[in-house]
């Protein structure tokens, strides 16, 4: 074998490598091995002059495989593969050596982080000399799409989408659009009404020609890879139930929220003191035009809770994004139609952070809305009044502003519910193959940099199903998941990893271990020739069958044996 | 034991002048640029808040909205418009209707028109009574002074000395309630006798010389102020003891009338400041006028005028001008200090000193009372 | 200067790499023993990978994948965890320590968690001392 002629650069990172690990030593120890060429540090690898400086040499020195020592391979393994493959190598030629978020972010001793910086950086000299060069496949791309959940987040998507020219299956489980804004009165914090907005969003939806709309329906299984999924979906009519099939290029995952229980936070009283209400009962209230106590009464004071169920160590420990402002909404609505009413407002802390917020906060100062300042985690308690008072309850609360122990007359008590995950999230998240966090809200790609995207290409989400949101937000991400769709499908097909499992028929003994063991059933057997094979467009290269095959017959592409090993070797030298 | 929230409270407060504190966000920012405001005494923050939430006993116990001195720096730095110094402003007009007992105090600020009548009420009945009482003893309009005076320097001493006796039992008994609530219904605190000796030396101290106001950083209104109550003092001084040398004449008694024209100039220069200010809103201070403020200024300069005028008709020999004149000035004076003093806005001449003297009081007693729980801890530690 | 243990990590791209990397952008620090090896699932961690590791130096292993029912790959971490008993079967057979590998479950959004299994894990292989391993190949060196 010829000998090969290696590259590596270290990357500073501004100082966020450089301030703990010793560059000049990485490089110093890399330069002495055999087969370096090349080994330099440098400030931003990443930047342009840092990625013209590796395809210079790369074609003053004949290098043929190319070691990075920087940030997670996760954010700039594309930027430099993508470098390397203009400098004339295969893309596949790189490998990253993480020694940011790995080693300089969670080390602070100097001596022990470079030693441990020039390890990983061995381990990857030792992968890249192992690497094969693979070729990308290109695979057609469905321009239809799928959009799961019609609320405005899911109709604004589609919306787009099928303006845009592609063809959308929208899925509701309900039996009409409009999700939870359609249980709203009006929107803060320009009071426009909630109504309205939905009803043009569903006029255009259900007009658009196309757009399908299902109701009642929901997605029971979706098969397939980007650009080439098929969707199962059940609909339930009345007794009968019918089951539709569609291949759709992409998916929008817009499945929302649904609200927290008020009735888990027991010191609140909620469903046993009748007059304390939630959010979006009040909504109903305010929607038929009657702000009144179950008895039907008046009420003289109003008070609001914030953060139920949310900010807190036993439910959520989120912020959900929206009951602040609509807090101040509800301290509006009230004062307008009850002129001599007097409203309380409990929070922990006033997130006014969006556009408009700070100044309708400061109009509900202005209309005399009593602020007063609860502590995380030490809640009010609602009690029952007594016969003397002007007032139906008593809610405690260690006022912090003041920092006496109070007590607020209530006639009427509003609990700002939180957002919390749908129960079925779990259910969803498996469905279309992406992850959860801790709270149960979907996981982004990148939360900066590609928050609709998921971990599986062709899947996208948008709204609150990846994080409580208000509606300009939702409809900002529901756009801009649109946009990407719309961006992939106009070139009518995509390029796809050519990182997958393949089999060697000399060595399969065909005794189909593997068959049984691909979740995506992508390993076919051909019973003329006893032997498995890999549909490589399906493969996701998880390499389950590689490690479970008994004759070693299977290649996990990018992922050799012989590749791990010697990055294995190279960390421990 | 949790304190009911009233949240009419503010409401209320509304006719004192506090229209902007439900504005307050609580940022600190006024507390912060306040040079007065420390430990224990923070403000105009604490205050504030008690007003928002209704805590009526609280705020009555407050002795800080008389530590302020209306400066205007919070209501500058307020980011929310909130008017912090308006709102201590409107504090010391509440609490001067909580310290009198008659409810004469709270009638006028809840209605400027009632103070006006009750004004123009008592200055027609001072009138009356002094023609009345003039022409059934035989006084004659043309004699200023001497047996057959119309109005005789020894009489009107006498009910100088009779209106200042009633005035100051009114205000004894408002301050007396000013220390119950402040001080002396606070069973938790300890103050002993000797405390309030100790500290005694302030009242006087800050009485006279405004000290306190002197430190805010704008230094024009403590001046302007300290003008008017030097010029005051000296007028009541002259006017208790030396009411007999004033009112001989037509010759001009030096000895006497130098001081007089000096608080004349004094209490018209300043009387003018305050107003040219409050109607061009020229400094915080001035930008929010109360119905009571500008009667208040009114009856200065009325008092003022007359005063000079009386002054000036009798000297040229006028005497008849001069005793119709003076009855006119009697007609401002008597309603000012009888009703402004202890029911309206002069009464803060009693309660800002004691407020002072009682803050010093209470922040000493808290200190002793800290120090005493820290020390047993202290002692109950093993010698090492 | 006291004894510092070698541990070589396999960890999921989906999940664990990812919430090691999150223990990064969230500065969270943990020991520096660990040297982190990325493959795509659990599932593809052949037994052949850990005791290369070990043979190699590595005085612990540490195998990190989504938590059940959490994989990318829908049901490779359950692959893993039927995998791992043998594997430490295997190792006590070796004369190895099984305590010296382990199979831990980390989300991507479990950066802190991460922080702690590294931490824990140091520990005990610190407790544990060298890998009788590297002694048993010097003998068998000397022998041959």
């Amino acid at each position: 074998m010829e000998e090969q002629r290696i590259g590596v650069y270290v990357c500073q990172c501004g100082t966020n490598i450089a301030k703990v690990v010793n560059c000049e030593e990485v490089v110093r120890a890399l330069s002495e091995q055999p087969g370096v060429v090349v080994a330099k540090t440098y400030k931003y690898m990443c930047s342009n002059p840092g990625q013209e400086m590796i395809i210079a040499d790369i074609q003053e020195h004949g290098l043929d495989r190319i070691v990075v020592a920087a940030c997670s391979p996760r954010m700039h393994e594309p930027t430099f593969r993508k470098a390397i493959q203009t400098a004339g190598l295969n893309p596949y030629f790189v490998e990253m050596a993480n020694i940011r978020e790995q080693c300089s972010w969670v080390h602070d001793d100097p001596q022990v982080a470079t030693d441990k910086a020039r390890a990983l950086t061995f381990g990857a000299l030792h992968r890249v000399a192992k690497h094969e060069p693979l070729e990308r496949m290109s695979v057609e791309m469905c321009p239809d799409v799928l959009v799961i959940g019609g609320g405005v987040c899911g109709m604004t998507a589609a919306l787009e989408l099928a303006d845009g020219g592609n063809h959308v299956y929208l899925v509701e489980r309900e039996g009409t659009l409009g999700g939870n804004v359609a249980r709203v009165d009006l929107t803060a914090p320009y009071l426009d009404s909630a109504r309205d907005l939905i009803t043009a969003l569903v006029t255009r939806v259900e007009e658009h020609k196309r757009i399908d709309v299902l109701v009642h329906s929901q997605v029971s299984s979706l098969e397939g890879f980007v650009g080439n999924f098929t969707a199962t979906v059940e609909t339930i009519w009345g007794d009968g139930a019918s089951v539709s099939q569609f291949r759709v290029g992409n998916v929008v995952v817009a499945t929302g929220y649904k609200e927290f229980d008020a009735s888990r936070v027991v010191h609140y009283g909620y469903g046993k003191l009748p007059n304390v209400i939630t959010s979006f009962e009040f909504e109903k209230m305010l929607r038929a035009g009657r702000i009144q106590t179950k008895e039907g009464k008046i009420p003289q004071y109003v008070a609001i809770i914030h953060c139920v169920g949310s900010r807190s160590k036993e439910f959520h420990t989120y912020c959900s994004r929206v009951c602040c402002m609509t807090a101040l909404k509800y301290a509006h609505e009230v004062k307008s139609a009850i002129p001599n009413c007097y409203v309380s407002d409990v929070y922990i802390d006033m997130h006014a952070f969006g556009k408009g917020h700070e100044d309708f906060y400061k109009r509900g100062s202005e209309a005399k809305t009593l602020f007063l300042m609860y502590a995380k985690n030490d809640h009010p308690v609602i009690r029952k009044a007594g016969p003397g008072d002007d007032c139906e309850m008593l809610i405690e609360v260690n006022e912090k502003l003041s920092g006496e122990q109070i007590e607020i007359p209530a006639d009427l008590v509003i609990l700002m519910v939180g957002m919390e995950a749908r129960e079925d999230s779990d259910a969803v998240a498996r469905l279309v193959n992406i992850s959860r966090d801790k709270d149960g809200w979907f996981i982004e790609s990148h939360p900066k940099l590609d928050p609709v995207a998921t971990t599986t290409d062709g899947i996208y989400i948008a709204g609150v199903c990846a994080a409580p949101k208000d509606i300009p937000d939702t409809v900002a991400q529901a756009r801009a998941a649109a946009g990407r769709i719309l961006a992939k499908t106009i070139r009518g097909s995509i390029e796809i990893d050519a990182v997958f499992a393949e089999i060697d028929e000399d060595k399969c003994s065909g005794c189909r271990v593997c068959n049984a063991l691909c979740p995506y059933s992508a390993i076919t057997y051909d019973a003329s020739k006893k032997k498995s094979t890999v549909i490589s467009a399906v493969c996701k290269a998880c390499g389950a069958c590689v490690a479970a095959c008994p004759s070693g017959a299977i290649k996990a592409r990018h992922f050799t044996d012989s590749q791990i090993f010697a990055q294995i070797e190279g960390v421990l030298t | 034991m949790a304190i009911r929230v009233n949240p009419k409270l503010i409401d209320e407060l509304e006719v004192y002048g506090a229209e902007d504190v439900q504005n307050c966000y609580h940022c600190g920012n006024c507390s912060a640029v306040c040079p007065f405001s420390k430990e224990p005494y923070i403000f105009p923050r604490r205050p504030m808040r008690y007003l928002q939430m209704g805590l009526e006993d609280k705020l009555k116990g407050s002795l800080e909205p008389w530590l302020c001195y209306y400066c205007g720096q919070c209501s500058e730095e307020c980011p929310r418009g909130a008017e912090p110094g308006e709102t201590m402003m409107s504090l010391r007009r509440w609490l001067t209707s909580k310290y009198d007992f008659t409810g004469i105090s709270r009638a006028f600020y809840k209605s400027g028109k009632v103070e006006l009548f009750t004004v123009i009420g008592a200055a027609l009945l001072t009138a009356l009574g002094f023609v009345l009482w003039a022409v059934l003893r035989g006084g004659d309009i043309n004699s200023y002074d001497g047996p057959n005076a119309f109005l005789p320097a020894a009489s009107i001493h006498i009910f100088d000395w009779a209106l200042a006796g009633v005035l100051l039992a009114l205000l004894l008994t408002n301050c007396g309630r000013m220390w119950w609530f402040t001080l002396g219904r606070d069973k938790q605190l300890r103050t002993p006798f000797w405390l309030y000796l100790k500290k005694l030396y302030l009242l006087p101290l800050h009485f006279v010389t405004q000290k306190r106001f002197a430190t805010c950083e704008r230094k024009r209104p403590w001046a302007v102020h300290l003008a008017l109550v030097v010029s005051y003092l000296i007028m009541l001084v002259l006017i208790m003891f030396f009411l007999d040398l004033m009112w001989s004449g037509p010759e001009i008694d030096w000895r006497v009338h130098v001081f007089g024209y000096i608080a004349t100039v004094g209490l018209l220069g300043t009387t003018i400041f305050a107003l040219r200010a409050r109607l061009k809103k020229a400094e915080p201070l001035y930008a929010h006028s109360h119905e009571t403020d500008w009667i208040f200024l009114i009856l200065l300069i009325f008092a003022a005028f007359t005063g000079i005028l009386q002054h000036i008709l009798h000297r040229v020999g006028f005497d008849a001008a001069a005793n119709v004149t003076y009855i006119v000035h009697l007609m401002g004076v008597v309603p000012m200090l009888g009703l402004e003093v202890p029911f309206s806005k002069w009464s803060h001449l009693a309660y800002r000193p004691l407020a002072m003297y009682f803050s010093a009081i209470r922040a000493e007693a808290k200190e002793r009372a800290e120090k005493e729980a820290v020390e047993p801890t202290l002692a109950a530690q093993p010698v090492a | 200067m006291s004894y510092e243990p070698k541990i070589v990590g396999f960890l999921c791209n989906w999940c664990s790499y990812t919430g090691a990397d999150l223990a990064g952008t969230s500065r969270v620090h943990y020991a520096p023993n660990i040297r982190i090896i990325r493959v795509m699932c659990s599932a593809r961690i052949d037994p052949t990978f850990v005791l290369k590791a070990l043979r190699e130096g590595a005085d612990g292993v540490l195998i990190c994948g989504c938590h059940p029912g959490d994989c990318h790959y829908s049901e490779g971490n359950y692959k893993m965890m039927r995998r791992y008993p043998l594997l430490k079967k295997m190792l006590t057979d070796f004369g190895i320590e099984p305590a010296r590998v382990r199979l831990e479950w980390v989300s991507a959004s479990e950066g802190q968690r991460f922080a702690e299994v590294v931490n824990d894990m140091t520990q005990r292989v610190r407790e544990l001392g060298p890998s009788p391993i590297q002694q048993t190949l010097a003998q068998d060196m000397a022998e041959r």
